[in-house]
């Protein structure tokens, strides 16, 4: 899902670093109001986590395999879609600069899919689903593959407006490979949120069963 | 990749006149570099550019002392998306171009365009470039160096802060992992081992994840607690101390920004 320097042409990519860093501001806002001595390792620790979740490539088929987004999990583990946004731009901060993933002009457009599409639509459909449900787990593992899917159809969208893939063949390969992922990815998020809510609540900004007002 | 992370922190650390230049020159560098190529409009004489841009990389990577088998290992590593999707091109009518020439049909109704393959190749030159010059970044430039460089050219505090824990804590992450995949394997799991039940595997990567989570998170308070003992605290980066830059990073600063900015005019200009 990173979309890789050169595939966005600058006059795109500018436009996407501008919406990206207005979202990044409010991240930021958001991280200069919550993040006291207290919260720091653990916003470190979510982006080392999916960092390192990204890095582990999970099975799906035919010998294939792909990576988890981890943008719902930190919005829910956070209680805010803006704890995503600030995570998912460090994540890709580090990708970008060290590793060559995904990329440099092009972060804008990847901190837009992966942070706010992923983060965004992970906490709302969390939030909606849980009031509408009431199970915390299910809530959180249809949100995690909403937002897993979702960021690669916008990812397909903006490679067909840059013209470097078409839209249709887009739209079915990487829709259908991440909404695979998705399932994975929900289940995942759903295991790992019952284990954070059963060993150690105190992590959670807003309790699994509570819906935010 | 977190045994990647270590070897690119251990290549960081070596000596060389590229290792020893600012972080700040390094990344305005790379950074200027990476915007000429993308910048560049998708035409062939691209391809001059990428020359150009190729030997100045060559001429940095040698006078970094690095092995040309640390580039392609690492450049090998970040290729298959990008690659994936440059390759994907031949088989489709690219908008950049009004009218398309089938120079193979294969079965299924699929057919590979001369312009298509000439615009993969543009795209291959760029992304070969932007690769590269991270590649370089990252290679003669310590993460800890680099954050000190993105907040002395204005990177929020809060943002390097969380960044420099974030990395520390990958290391972190490393042993836990290394643990976890020793315990892991001690039990015969293989999350791609197809006898075992697709449920199964995918509930103990599950658990897996998130004990992995919690148990490096435990890790990392005690760390950030012994940290803030040190004096590092939400602070740390608010006032860095002044760091100017020296002659010879001014005179690789100039020259660089002089490779980018006239090469590019250049090719521009000499073959449109």
């Amino acid at each position: 899902m990173h979309i890789p320097d050169a595939f966005l042409p600058i006059g795109q990519a500018i436009v996407y670093w501008i919406i990206a860093l207005v979202f990044f501001a409010l991240a930021l806002r958001w991280a200069n109001r919550e993040l006291n001595e207290a919260r720091i390792p653990l916003v470190a620790v979510l982006a080392a986590g999916i960092f390192a979740l990204q890095a582990f490539n999970l099975p799906i088929a035919m010998g294939t395999s792909g990576h988890l987004v981890g943008g719902a999990l930190a919005a829910i583990v956070l209680g805010s879609p803006y704890g995503a946004v600030f995570i998912l731009t460090l994540v890709l901060i580090i990708q970008g600069f060290i590793f060559g993933d995904g990329g440099i002009t092009v972060m804008g457009a990847n901190i837009i899919n992966m942070g706010v599409i992923g983060g965004f639509v992970g906490f709302y459909s969390y939030q909606g689903l849980k009031a509408a449900f009431g199970s915390p787990y299910m809530s959180a593992g249809i949100a995690a593959w909403l937002a897993c899917v979702i960021p690669a159809l916008a990812a397909s969208v903006e490679l067909f407006f840059a013209g470097t893939f078409p839209l249709v063949p887009g739209l079915i390969a990487m829709g259908t490979y991440h909404a695979v992922i998705g399932v994975i990815e929900g289940a995942i998020t759903a295991i790992a949120l019952y284990l954070i809510a059963t060993v150690r609540p105190d992590i959670l900004a807003m309790p699994a069963g509570a819906v935010a007002s | 990749m977190l045994e990647l992370l270590a070897s690119i922190e251990r290549d960081a650390g070596r000596c060389s006149a590229i290792h020893a230049l600012d972080a700040r020159v390094k990344l305005i560098m790379s950074v200027a570099v990476i915007v000429a190529a993308v910048a560049y409009p998708y035409t062939v004489s691209v391809y001059w550019l990428g020359l150009l841009f190729g030997a100045f990389f060559i001429v940095l990577w040698a006078a970094s002392r690095l092995s040309p088998r640390t580039y392609l290992r690492r450049f090998l590593m970040v290729l298959p998306f990008g690659f994936f999707l440059i390759v994907l091109q031949i088989f489709f009518e690219n908008p950049h171009y009004e009218s398309f020439s089938p120079i193979r049909i294969l079965p299924f109704g699929i057919t590979v365009y001369a312009e298509s393959v000439e615009f993969a190749s543009i795209l291959m030159v760029k992304f070969l470039v932007c690769i590269s010059f991270i590649i370089l970044l990252s290679s003669t430039t310590p993460v800890q160096d680099l954050l000190g460089g993105a907040r002395r050219l204005g990177l929020p505090s809060i943002m390097v802060l969380s960044l420099g824990m974030m990395v520390r804590y990958l290391f972190v992450f490393a042993g836990m992992y290394d643990r976890v995949s020793a315990a892991l394997a001690a039990r015969s799991f293989h999350p791609l081992d197809a006898d075992l039940p697709y449920r199964y595997r995918i509930r103990t990567l599950g658990y897996t994840m998130g004990m992995f989570f919690l148990r490096s998170f435990e890790q990392g308070e005690r760390t950030y607690a012994c940290m803030l003992s040190r004096c590092y605290g939400a602070d740390y980066f608010d006032s860095l101390p002044p760091k100017p830059l020296t002659g010879q990073d001014l005179s690789a600063l100039i020259s660089s920004t002089l490779v980018v900015v006239a090469g590019s005019v250049a090719c521009w200009v000499l073959t449109a």
